[in-house]
């Protein structure tokens, strides 16, 4: 395979290969395989973690990510250059998240009357010797309508800028802003209200 | 009023991600995606082979005898130009005119 000269071998001697290779391999029939591997390589714990953040449960993070793969594998022929692959596999990842949620919710309610029960889901889940601050961080942050919650955590996790986030999620800038403050004032309020 | 610094606060998750979790997960997905590849390799050749089964098949109605071309329908003229019975039967020999009348006996004309 030909690589990039983007592709550059890092300090533990492990070969990280550029977006744009494993975009290429991507769409190759014959190194299909190859580039899976290497997305679950660079993104699979962080596109693993932006589930689990939006549905809590390792057991469904687990299906979704899953899912997620398989989609990039299905639908690889809709990519474009005109985003970058990180965007790309977040957006497919994020929209697995809502399906779960919205499968999870029913036809009677949305995804956002599931605040309760992924708040209750926090503390089943979460490690006997967590912070409470992150417990709680957690929980409020599953309170928040998916919206918030997705603009939340692409920023305060993930570091995305305004303009990946809007790639991801799709609304204006402007709007992903609004989302974000309203998702920190909550996010402190809860806490506030709930630390001892 | 009383401010909480999200900043300062750790950006660690309260939960574990199993041991092996992504590796296990890698082998799955590979593994998946080499069954979608095979089913839709064997999807296309059944696929081929159903479209070269319908050329065959038209190509066979076309060429066969009995396809429309093969029928070989006299027109009207060639039809008006046939001899009649009569002249026919003038023409046969004793052995072809014995298979005649015993034909035209046994079904009953």
């Amino acid at each position: 395979m030909k690589r990039d000269q983007s592709d550059i071998v890092n300090n533990q001697g492990s070969l990280s290969v550029s977006d744009e290779s494993i975009a290429r391999l991507l769409c190759d029939d014959n190194h299909v395989e190859e580039a899976v591997r290497l997305i679950m390589k660079k993104y699979g714990e962080p596109l693993y973690w932006h589930i689990r953040r939006m549905v809590v449960a390792h057991d469904d993070a687990e299906d979704c990510l899953q899912e997620t793969m398989i989609n990039v594998y299905k639908y690889r022929s809709t990519y474009s250059n005109e985003y970058s692959l990180s965007s790309w596999l977040y957006k497919i990842a994020t929209n697995e998240s809502l399906k779960l949620l919205k499968n999870r919710s029913g036809f009677t309610m949305s995804v956002d009357d599931l605040g309760d029960s992924l708040k209750d889901s926090v503390r089943e889940e979460a490690s006997p010797n967590a912070d409470e601050t992150l417990i709680l961080l957690q929980e409020a942050i599953a309170l928040l309508p998916a919206k918030q919650k997705m603009v939340f955590n692409l920023r305060y996790y993930d570091d995305k800028s305004y303009e990946e986030i809007h790639q991801i999620v799709g609304d204006s800038v402007n709007t992903l802003k609004t989302n974000y403050h309203y998702a920190v004032q909550k996010i402190k309020d809860y806490i506030l209200e709930h630390q001892l | 009023m009383k401010e909480f610094d999200l900043e300062g606060l750790s950006r660690e998750m309260p939960y574990k991600m199993p041991e092996h979790f992504l590796d296990d997960m890698t082998e799955r997905v590979v593994a998946q995606i080499g069954k979608e590849r095979k089913h839709r390799t064997e999807r296309r050749i059944v696929a081929l082979f159903a479209s070269a089964a319908s050329v065959a098949a038209v190509a066979l109605l076309f060429l066969h005898p009995f396809g429309t071309s093969g029928l070989n329908i006299p027109d009207y003229e060639s039809i008006s130009q046939c001899a009649s019975v009569d002249e026919v039967l003038q023409n046969m020999t004793a052995d072809e005119l014995g298979v005649y009348s015993m034909m035209s006996n046994y079904y009953g004309n």
